[in-house]
């Protein structure tokens, strides 16, 4: 009997010692691991992002012209000949032109993108890869 | 161009993606994924994989939801217009050193080892260490490529990620002359780029810079952690090497860990110090950065294989001609009793050396990458880099391939 109270109260106390007064579980360590400290963030600044609107869409492809840009990684060629392909077998109304913009990732050189803007109707910009 | 466009994009490079089109203001920008790669694919290849395949991502197929990328109005959120503010979270955080622990390991603060944790005292010390203010601009850096956003970081910043890194303060300046050049140490190419520093001038016995055996691995607490707080500082004040977004080596580099810190062993060289040859007085504590691919023994390659007579110059011109010469060219990290073999022979200056292996006259022009690197023309060798470093206590060298990028005076971050 004496025991079983023992065992009660070892019970009890370890209920006590486990649950914070809100009922929440709390670290069981030493009184060091208590100790709260203050250190800083280590991240840097993100600059600041405007948004930008994207274009309205087509209504339709049928009789527009659409530009086909590969951006130079291996591979983007054969890739947009068999989209073109594609394109005639499916849309024969649509005008389908090709072009290369320098190596890599680089972005759309003035002139091309002036052109897609001046005669195209939409773009597809491809990464081969 | 006020037209629509539609990126197209393998769908390994989803997230990355996603959030360059937020970065540049086009959170909910329309793209096509497809299955990749797509280079060496036969045409008839690319017609299943890609024409009559689905988009992994929506699983919808291909070509008929690039055509309703192009077609399907725009909903409101696609018109968005104003400026989004974004901070990188709350300038301290308080709790026990194990929830911190945890903290900085969960958002990613770390190399995945433990860190010192930065308190005000620690990064106050680490300050003592420079004239500079604590919240003075130090640099603006991006994961390496254009199309990634550059974020913006202080003195204090480096202060920081110096202390998590372990790097003693005196070893600040240093680290203060890597980070004003903005370079990751932590590249975001999918090849696996990584970064490296030599360091000249007295500055290297000062803080204790190892240049003897070892000197390009883990072996003194200086490279060690110089070349960690670079890494944190790149992952932390650039936003870099999170895989996913600003982070992409296929296979990854383990010289990302910690960018090698390599001090040139002036002493025992018998050629001009890196810095002097790039235009620094003798006697200038200068860093120079390099990017590239990294190096490893050079006992790897075929051109090494042992014989009592070894011609160390020709080997060098050998595995010179293998290397790849379009991006980072060739680095040739000599111990000293590889850089005698190479006086010996005759070449008593880098530059002489250098002419004999590349075939080029000293300050010839490297010819520009263009694209005749993706039409499969190879050019080997490239720029040619000697460091001298090491221990004499035997004759090896590492060669792969690294290119000098900017020197700095690390003087003028003290």
């Amino acid at each position: 009997m004496r025991l079983r109270m023992t065992g009660i109260v070892i019970l009890c106390l370890g209920l006590f010692c486990a649950l914070s007064p809100a009922g929440r579980p709390t670290l069981a360590a030493g009184p060091a691991a208590a100790e709260t400290i203050t250190v800083y963030n280590p991240m840097g600044t993100p600059p600041p992002v405007t948004l930008r609107p994207q274009a309205p869409r087509l209504d339709t492809l049928e009789g527009k012209t659409l530009y086909f840009v590969n951006t130079g990684f291996i591979g983007g060629d054969r890739l947009m000949a068999v989209m073109s392909d594609w394109f005639k077998a499916n849309y024969p109304g649509t005008r389908i032109v090709y072009k290369e913009s320098g190596a890599g990732v680089s972005a759309l050189s003035p002139a091309l993108w002036d052109e897609i803007t001046r005669e195209g109707d939409a773009a597809i910009v491809g990464l081969g890869h | 161009m006020k037209k629509p466009a539609v990126p197209l994009i393998l769908d390994d490079f989803e997230p990355q993606e996603r959030e360059v089109a937020s970065n540049l203001g086009m959170p909910g920008l329309r793209m096509q994924f497809f299955r990749g790669p797509v280079w060496g694919k036969t045409p008839a290849q690319l017609q299943k994989q890609v024409i009559e395949g689905n988009n992994p991502v929506t699983g919808k197929p291909v070509m008929r939801e690039l055509v309703e990328l192009l077609t399907r109005p725009l909903a409101a959120g696609e018109q968005k217009t104003g400026e989004l503010r974004r901070d990188a979270g709350p300038e301290t955080y308080t709790g026990t050193p194990d929830e911190l622990h945890r903290l900085f390991l969960e958002k990613r603060y770390t190399d995945f080892l433990p860190v010192v944790l930065p308190t005000e005292e620690r990064v106050a010390e680490m300050l003592k260490f420079t004239s500079r203010r604590p919240d003075d601009a130090l640099g603006r850096m991006n994961p390496g490529s254009e199309a990634g956003e550059s974020w913006t970081y202080t003195v204090k910043t480096a202060a920081i990620n110096a202390v998590m890194a372990g790097a003693d303060p005196e070893y600040f300046p240093v680290i203060l002359a890597l980070g004003s050049t903005g370079m990751t140490a932590v590249n975001v190419s999918d090849n696996g780029f990584m970064a490296g520093a030599v360091i000249n001038g007295p500055i290297r016995d000062e803080i204790g810079l190892n240049y003897e055996e070892g000197a390009v691995g883990p072996f003194a607490r200086a490279n060690t952690t110089i070349g960690r707080a670079w890494s944190l500082l790149s992952i932390n004040g650039g936003n870099c090497g999170k895989v996913g977004t600003t982070y992409m080596g296929t296979i990854g580099n383990p010289m990302n860990l910690i960018g090698i810190i390599m001090a040139e062993n002036e002493e025992r060289s018998p050629f001009q110090p890196l810095s002097v040859r790039r235009g620094f007085k003798k006697g200038e504590n200068v860093v120079t950065l390099f990017m590239g691919w990294g190096i490893l023994s050079a006992k790897n390659w075929a051109a090494t294989v042992w014989g009592p007579n070894m011609d160390y110059p020709g080997i060098i011109k050998e595995i010179y001609g293998t290397q790849d010469g379009h991006l980072f060219g060739t680095c040739a990290v000599l111990s000293p009793p590889i850089a005698n073999f190479i006086r010996d022979a005759g070449y008593d200056t880098v530059e002489k050396f250098t002419e004999w292996v590349t075939g080029q006259a000293p300050g010839a022009k490297r010819a520009p990458a263009g694209p005749e690197i993706n039409l499969g023309v190879r050019k080997s060798g490239g720029t040619f880099t000697v460091i001298v470093t090491g221990g004499s206590n035997n004759n090896y060298f590492s060669m792969g391939g690294m290119v000098p990028a900017q020197s700095v005076r690390i003087d003028d971050w003290r």
